[in-house]
């Protein structure tokens, strides 16, 4: 019973994900009392979504608008008090705790605080302003005063009026009077040119002016950065002369002190104003203090102050959206609240209006528009829900993708990002992120970079446990391979059959191991990938084929599993047609194409073996003839009766375009007819029936989900062809290129994980280790973001119901990235043709730079990796080839051939011939590979069932790519 | 046809052009002003302010607000993005902006001359001056006595000194001399102005000289209406007219002998401004003739925003926020003195 009840809560938990939450519209009806109560209670549950009903009244017409206007004043003044504390270089801490909207009441309290506190702020600000002001004056006269001590230009200039004078008195002339006056002061520093020039062309001839730069900088009154000020001194004659020059001084707003001639007396008033600096300095001292401590209050009662009042803002913007009933003195809001919640808001509703002594109301109403979406998130699925909702929000009660897409995305991430070493290392860092997640400091973190990061902590723990699983199958821990299993190769046996003679070994650079030869191929590695293809030069073009056909699959699974979620979609709104006329042809085309390429690709899989490689079919070909209606007499048929089903599938595929197109408004189109003309006959029985009319125009405002769902009235609503038609259209169109384009996206898995793989394995110093990593998480997301939106179809409203899935759960594959499934057209245009060429090719020298320690002597060196050479040896038998050591250097390290592996015999030793020639290898191979047990030099062959059985591929199918992009090297010569 | 200068024209000025543009899109619409007419206190009035590009211009005025603080604010909003303007300008769209304060810079030299002739202190003229005319030297204006004192002394080193060659007398300041100082200024300033525009040649000249033709024009208009009934001659007053508008030469020696309101009308009766004369309402109700300019004005000013690649832009978007300012501070004279019945008569801007 209890397990029944726990099931039952599980599924209208998941339920809640897998579907966007059920929404039903509810009046309230809020007692004018207890309605700023309800509102605040409903602001701290988080519950509803208050709609407008005031949408035509402005602004300012509404009823608490004067409520609105006071938190805003107050908010004002908390910006002042802000910024003040900013500029003071303090910080204002979080606030702590539950803050509840404040009581109407409480809004007198704190906006009296409030005032008072910053008035308080003012007045000491400005007290320290003209204390500092002062300051600055004290100080620029001295350094006025100053100016006129030691060798200076100005004392030399008053020197000379100032012996003149004498002179002209004792001469006994008119000019009795005529004394030398002096003004002196300060300007700013940008202003000290102009004024000069302005002072020489306004009296010039009848001044001597003299400017310095002051002996050190002071810092201005207002902004307090330091400048170095000019003191000046103007000697002139004449009052005239000095009216001129006292307004030309105020015009640039220089600071004018009077300047004593006597040397004795400036003394004394210079040290009379450093006292009353100094007395000055104290009291501002003193006044810094007090500023500090307002400050500290400021500090501490702000925060929760700010955090309250925009609560109390907001419960009024929410007031302000609710009608008012004068007759019944309450306010009636409507609001969206999920249907499970409704019974938590009845509570909370008394709850709230219990004090006031009226009970608030709500009830559901019925109502036509479409309710919001509602999907509800913890923070684990947080993240998840974040990506499907970047591509768009699915409609009301839509299938929401982001429940698979806790699977998939990771997933498909660690595809491309296949490394048991990084996948593990992204792990790690995910694990401590989502370990710590409750601590404070990190929590508040205000970082933005590592918001990112922090928030997607569960999506990067899933990818990386992810990777480390993909990193198993590719076998790559920080690019190298593992030998967790005995390799299912073995060189000895292929040594012993070939019978390899010294000779034949000195010749060869390369070796090939074929699984046609008894004993030489053990049986499929039990996990992943044999580690023996680590060491292969063929390596490359063997994973290639692998990660090639194993996007096809993952991609055409992937969107195949979006169409079908559709299907819920359908039955979710009760539109059967839509299963039959959208899902059917989509599911036909989608299947009758690209699945059929997925059924090649195993089907060849698991028939082909290794001894029929060389005849193998070319499912390339296949695919491109199945198109052309064709066949080439070269490439043999995969299975009986493909000349039959190849065209049927291309016909069936694309005769479900037209259905597609056109099923679906066809058939609305005749629902839509016959309901009208049902409506036509009834008049005719019923004479009141012209009154249906009017009725059918109200009722016209479902969408046409709901016109489906709802036979009858709704349906016939306004129905409009050429509408329906388009989005169909639209839909077809996107749906059937997408098809196309996106299985050639989903190629980008193979070519991302191809990067990860050899960025990571060109520099496998631990130093470079997170290089490759690095680069391929930046091309990922680059590529993920950039060419994602354009190429899937989004789940947007517009769109209609049950693209939802498929959408959004795609992470992208684009376009750019996809170099085509098969590259190789145009100068190859059948690789299989040149693989049957019956001469094994052997290739030589130039092993990867990973072999290098195997093989590489010389000159070799300098030819670039294995990947196309490789491709090209394995030709024939798809045989694993390997470099050989120049028997000089075999010679040189002789002895017992370990093998690595015990719990394999050691057929190499035994044999007579091959002799020293696996030996040497084998222990090179030991030492070098590092630690690679399997360590059999020579060519080894996978069988395709073998390969297949890995969810390897055989290596019949190699692509013309890489040959393309590099040169062959035949052998060397001999 | 595409010129060279077309082609290059983005390479400079290309940021600022698209920035006046976007600045332009932010002026106050016709829905703008219907709500701000509905106001019934200038409170109400900011809080739609805050809803257009103004924002929060208003938010830091603790004091009650006033009508002279909304047109500071506004001015100096207007002012700042006319400095980010200049700041951001290469040559000779540099020049182009210089010119442009000139204007404002001869109203301020007036105005100070003015104060300092009727004993007002500079600093309490220093307020109304306008922010875009704004120099250093400018306080120190009141030294001079006569004309070639003032620039000798003072506007020798400002972008004005080229104007004075025609003013350079003796005579003293008294208010006479100093209006008929103001016209000599701006007359000379005007045409070099309008030279400058020519010389530029392009989608400048196409713009911009059909926008200074008119501005002559306005000025000769509006000197001949100031002068009937002053002691100026017909001689003197005739040498105040910018000779680069429409009616140059023979409209403004018609204009020099007009008499009164209804001569003056019928030497515009030739020209293209009879449409304009002819919307001037009689007496009460109707437009004045100063509206009827200031209309004709914002009409060549937003049309100058069809065009590309052209300095016209820039004049024309600061006379039009110039034009709108006028019209908030009008719609916020009326509802501060609760005198609605004229509320309606700003200029729309189109």
């Amino acid at each position: 019973m209890g397990r029944t009840s726990a099931l039952l809560f599980l599924s209208r938990t998941m339920g809640s994900m897998f579907r966007s939450e059920e929404v039903a519209l509810v009046q309230l009806f809020l007692p004018t009392a207890a309605a700023y109560a309800c509102v605040s209670q409903l602001g701290e549950l988080g519950l509803v979504e208050f709609r407008d009903l005031n949408a035509s009244v402005s602004a300012f017409q509404r009823r608490f608008v004067v409520d609105v206007r006071r938190c805003e004043e107050l908010e004002k003044t908390f910006t002042f008090l802000q910024e003040e504390v900013r500029q003071a270089g303090l910080t204002l801490p979080l606030p702590e705790g539950a803050l509840p909207a404040p009581l109407p009441r409480d809004l007198l309290r704190i906006q009296e605080e409030t005032d008072r506190l910053a008035q308080e702020l003012r007045d000491v600000r400005g007290n320290r302003q003209a204390l500092r002001a002062q300051l600055h004056q004290l100080q620029l006269h001295s350094a006025v005063l100053g100016q006129g001590h030691g060798p200076s230009l100005a004392a030399s200039h008053t020197d000379g009026p100032l012996e003149r004078t004498p002179l002209l008195q004792s001469s006994g002339g008119p000019h009795q009077d005529l004394r030398v006056n002096f003004v002196a002061g300060a300007v700013e520093p940008h202003k000290a040119a102009a004024l000069e020039r302005l002072l020489w062309r306004a009296c010039h001839g009848f001044l001597i002016a003299s400017f310095r730069d002051a002996e050190q900088q002071l810092e201005g009154p207002v902004t307090g950065e330091p400048a170095t000020w000019v003191t000046f001194l103007i000697s002139y004659w004449g009052e005239q002369i000095g009216q001129k020059i006292r307004k030309i001084t105020d015009c640039f707003h220089c600071h004018v002190f009077p300047f004593v001639e006597q040397e004795e007396a400036r003394r004394a008033a210079l040290q009379q104003l450093q006292q009353q600096s100094q007395e000055l300095r104290e009291v501002l001292g003193e006044t810094e203090h007090f500023l500090s401590q307002v400050l500290g209050r400021v500090q501490r009662l702000l925060p929760p102050w700010q955090v309250q009042i925009r609560k109390m803002k907001a419960v009024y913007l929410a007031l302000n959206q609710c009608s008012v009933s004068t007759t019944h003195k309450c306010l009636i809001a409507e609001a969206w609240c999920a249907t499970r919640d409704l019974p938590t808001l009845q509570q909370a509703l008394q709850g709230s209006s219990s004090e006031a002594g009226v009970s608030a109301v709500v009830h559901r109403i019925p109502c036509r528009d479409m309710p919001p979406t509602l999907i509800r998130t913890n923070r684990f699925t947080a993240s998840f829900q974040g990506i499907v909702d970047a591509y768009g929000v699915g409609r009301y009660q839509e299938v929401n993708p982001a429940p698979y897409t806790i699977i998939t995305f990771p997933f498909l991430f660690a595809v491309m990002f296949g490394d048991v070493g990084h996948g593990l290392l992204m792990f790690l860092f995910a694990l401590a992120m989502v370990l710590a997640e409750n601590r404070p400091a990190v929590k508040t973190a205000r970082n933005e970079i590592w918001r990112t990061f922090f928030e997607g902590r569960y999506l990067l723990l899933l990818m990386g446990l992810f990777s480390v699983y993909t990193g198993f199958i590719y076998n790559e821990c920080f690019s190298c391979a593992t030998a967790v299993f005995p390799s299912g190769w073995s060189v000895a046996a292929m040594a012993n059959q070939s019978g390899w003679s010294d000779a034949f070994l000195a010749q060869q650079p390369l070796l090939s191991l074929d699984p046609n030869v008894t004993g030489v191929f053990l049986g499929p590695y039990p996990f992943g990938i044999d580690p023996v293809w680590s060491l292969a030069v063929n390596h490359l073009s063997f994973l290639n084929s692998f990660k090639m056909k194993m996007s096809v699959i993952l991609g055409v699974t992937h969107m195949t599993f979006g169409v079908v979620l559709g299907v819920f979609n359908h039955m979710h709104f009760g539109q059967w047609h839509r299963l039959l006329l959208e899902t059917l042809p989509e599911l036909v085309f989608l299947l009758g194409l690209f699945g059929y390429l997925v059924f090649l690709v195993a089907y060849k899989w698991l028939r082909v073996t290794a001894a029929s490689a060389a005849s193998a079919p070319s499912i390339l070909i296949h695919f491109i003839n199945m198109f052309l209606f064709s066949s080439s007499p070269t490439n043999r048929p995969l299975f009986s009766g493909q000349e039959v089903v190849q065209p049927t599938l291309v016909v069936l595929a694309l005769a479900m375009v037209p259905v597609l197109l056109l099923g679906t408004p066809l058939f609305l189109h005749r629902e839509h007819r016959r309901c009208h003309s049902r409506r036509r006959q009834q008049p005719d029985k019923d004479t009141a029936g012209l009154l249906d009319l009017p009725d059918t125009s109200l009722a016209s405002q479902g969408s046409d989900e709901e016109k489906a769902g709802c036979p009858g009235d709704q349906a016939e609503a306004e129905f409009v062809v050429s509408e329906v038609f388009m989005h169909q259209a639209i839909h077809t169109i996107e749906f059937c290129l997408g098809c196309i384009s996106n299985t050639a996206s989903y190629l980008r898995l193979w070519a991302l994980s191809l990067a990860h793989a050899r960025e990571s394995r060109l520099l496998p110093t631990p130093s470079c280790w997170m290089r490759g990593p690095l680069w391929s998480l930046l091309l990922f997301f680059f590529l993920q973001y950039a060419g994602l939106p354009r190429l899937w179809p989004l789940p947007s409203r517009s769109a209609g119901s049950g693209r939802a899935g498929p959408a959004a759960m795609a992470h992208g594959p684009s376009r750019s990235a996809a170099c085509g499934i098969f590259s190789d057209r145009g100068t190859n245009p059948c690789p299989l043709h040149r693989q049957a060429d019956p001469q094994p090719l052997r290739n030589q020298g130039s092993p990867g730079r990973f072999l290098v320690s195997l093989s590489v002597k010389g000159g070799r060196r300098r030819r670039s990796p294995a990947g196309p050479r490789g491709g090209r040896a394995s030709g024939r038998r798809g045989g694993l080839v390997v470099p050989t050591v120049p028997s000089s250097t075999c010679r040189a390290v002789t002895g017992p051939v370990g093998h690595g592996d015990a719990s394999r015999p050691e057929p190499g030793r035994r044999d007579g011939c091959g002799g020293c020639g696996p030996g040497p290898r084998l222990r090179r191979l030991r030492r070098d590979d590092r630690g690679h047990p399997a360590g059999d030099g020579g060519a080894l062959g996978l069988p395709a069932r073998a390969a297949a059985a890995l969810g390897g591929v055989p290596e019949q199918v190699l692509l013309g790519y890489w040959l393309q992009a590099e040169p062959l090297h035949l052998r060397r010569g001999g | 046809m595409l010129e060279g200068a077309e082609l290059y024209f983005n390479a400079d000025h290309g940021y600022l052009e698209g920035l006046v543009r976007g600045c332009k899109a932010g002026l106050l619409t016709q829905r703008d002003y219907i709500n701000l007419v509905q106001c019934e206190t200038l409170e109400d009035l900011k809080i739609h302010l805050q809803t257009t590009d103004y924002g929060n211009f208003l938010a830091n005025q603790t004091n009650p607000l006033t009508v002279s603080i909304i047109d500071t604010e506004m001015r100096k909003k207007l002012c700042r993005e006319f400095e980010y303007f200049r700041n951001h300008s290469l040559e000779p769209l540099s020049t182009f902006f210089t010119y442009m304060t000139c204007s404002y810079m001869i109203d301020n030299v007036i105005l100070l001359m003015n104060g300092a002739l009727q004993k007002k202190s500079v600093k309490e003229i220093l307020v109304k001056c306008h922010p875009l005319g704004r120099f250093t030297e400018m306080e120190a204006v009141n030294i001079a006595e006569t004309p070639s004192d003032l620039f000798n002394a003072i506007l020798v080193e400002t972008p004005l000194a080229p104007f004075f060659q025609d003013c350079m007398s003796e005579n003293t300041l008294d208010e006479l001399n100093i209006e008929i100082l103001r016209n000599k200024l701006y007359k000379s300033y005007i045409e070099a102005f309008y030279k400058f525009c020519k010389n530029h040649g392009d989608v400048t000249a196409e713009i911009m000289c059909p926008i200074l033709e008119f501005e002559a024009d306005r000025r000769a208009f509006i000197i001949t209406l100031n002068s009937f009934g002053t002691e100026l001659s017909k001689e003197d007053r005739e040498t105040l007219y910018p000779t680069c508008g429409k009616l140059y030469p023979e409209g403004l020696h018609l204009l020099a002998q007009a008499e009164d309101f209804e001569q003056m009308k019928r030497v515009a009766d030739y020209g293209v401004y009879k449409p304009l004369f002819e919307a001037v309402g009689d007496g009460s109700g109707g437009k004045t003739l100063e509206d009827v300019f200031y209309e004709h004005e914002v009409q060549m000013n937003v049309l100058a925003f069809n065009r590309q690649f052209h300095y016209g832009v820039f004049y024309a978007y600061t006379k039009l926020k110039e034009q709108e300012i006028r019209n908030v501070v009008w719609i916020a004279e009326c509802i501060s003195q609760r005198h609605r019945t004229k509320i309606n008569s700003y200029i729309p801007i189109l």
